[in-house]
């Protein structure tokens, strides 16, 4: 399968995140989208004529949305990372779709130029990442460690953490949202996590010191 | 800033924030700090920077009974001395390497901290810790609120952060922190809708 891909679009590193937790193979093809615009040009209209990324090439199938691409992989390698039996799953990758249009906009904003208004931006991140801090604060008094119930993260995390995770890029803080940087951290530190600008990966041997 | 009084406590976490091997961050009177929790127990507060070039500790990560900074991994042991620089590996830490660490207290749920605290940080009753609300208002109005509001079952604690913030913290005496959430939700949408 091979996967179109720009390294600092949230989108596309949820689905690299994901790919990679679950054990799968991508061709990953770099398009230039910035500075180059690349996926402006004639070459990519014909590939995805949305002009968004990622682009997932499976065979005869082009998928061009990133959350149905994150659905297709785990569907197809661990379904229990796509709890499709429980409505929540959609509540959370809405939230995570409207965080790629607040914190995640902002940080495109800030950090690479793209139009927009920066603060109304913010001032929606604000209700969502709210919002979250407080369904993760009450979860973790229910002994829950991700967004829906399990024993480890399902799309609905990674979905919502690649906008999270750098939203202080954006201007955004999780400065007072304590659950959610615990959140961050058990996902940092969840097997098989790469990391992306911005997104610290856990530093060499942590797991090692703390193992002994 | 001037938003802190030397002597007097001020409660900056719950001890449900310090979870293994995390980093928590705060703000105490424009102070950023960062609280650990070291696998023998240990609480931390100390200032959130690196004392070798300044990045926030809080960055970094808990490695057992030590703290490592994200940039270029010295250690720090819970005393606040620096016990590892992994570019010097063979050569002896040269004891003025410090983090700054500020005093500490627990009680009530809660972690305390602050400028030559004396004696012990305030009681609040028997409860449970509800979740620490920042609400856009300085600590005084924020108190004046609360002393204003009818908030039953609260008994509450109030974190000065910056000049335009603070944080509420506290127990609901009755157990009921959905309750304790709802009345503090509203009352700072109150306050942040009138300034």
């Amino acid at each position: 399968m091979i996967l179109y891909d720009a390294h600092h679009l949230a989108e596309c590193y949820a689905v690299r995140l994901l790919a990679v937790m679950l054990g799968c193979d991508l061709t990953l093809v770099p398009v230039d989208v910035y500075p180059g615009h690349e996926h402006h040009a004639e070459a990519f209209a014909a590939i995805n004529p949305l002009a968004s990324l990622p682009v997932l090439i499976d065979g005869e199938r082009v998928l061009t949305d990133w959350q149905e691409i994150m659905v297709d992989l785990a569907l197809r390698h661990d379904a229990a990372w796509c709890p499709l039996h429980d409505p929540a799953l959609v509540g959370w990758l809405g939230m995570a779709r409207d965080l790629g249009g607040s914190a995640g906009l902002a940080r495109m904003i800030e950090t690479f130029g793209a139009p927009g208004d920066a603060d109304a931006a913010r001032a929606r991140a604000a209700i969502l990442l709210d919002e979250i801090e407080r369904r993760l604060w009450f979860g973790e008094r229910s002994g829950w460690h991700w967004l829906m119930p399990g024993p480890h993260p399902t799309v609905a995390d990674l979905a919502a953490f690649v906008f999270v995770a750098p939203c202080e890029d954006g201007g955004s803080s999780l400065r007072d949202r304590p659950a959610l940087r615990r959140w961050c951290d058990r996902i940092r530190f969840a097997p098989g996590f790469v990391a992306m600008s911005g997104v610290f990966p856990p530093m060499a041997n942590t797991a090692d010191l703390n193992a002994g | 800033m001037t938003l802190l009084e030397p002597g007097r406590w001020y409660a900056v976490a719950a001890d449900h924030d310090l979870v293994a091997n995390h980093i928590y961050r705060t703000t105490l009177g424009g102070h950023d700090l960062a609280l650990w929790r070291a696998r023998d127990g240990t609480v931390c507060v100390w200032h959130d920077r690196c004392p070798h070039r300044g990045v926030r500790l809080s960055l970094g990560e808990v490695v057992g009974n030590e703290l490592r900074c994200q940039y270029h991994a010295w250690r720090f042991g819970t005393g606040g001395a620096c016990t590892f620089i992994p570019a010097q590996p063979d050569r002896k830490v040269p004891g003025a390497i410090h983090a700054t660490v500020w005093p500490m207290a627990q009680a009530s749920g809660l972690i305390w901290t602050g400028i030559d605290p004396v004696g012990a940080p305030p009681a609040l009753p028997d409860g449970a810790v509800i979740r620490a609300i920042p609400i856009d208002r300085c600590a005084e109005d924020l108190e004046r609120a609360i002393d204003g509001a009818a908030l039953p079952a609260l008994a509450l604690t109030i974190q000065p952060c910056t000049a335009d913030r603070a944080i509420v913290r506290g127990a609901a005496t009755d157990g009921d922190l959905v309750r304790a959430d709802q009345a503090l939700l509203a009352l700072r949408r109150r306050l942040e809708a009138g300034a």
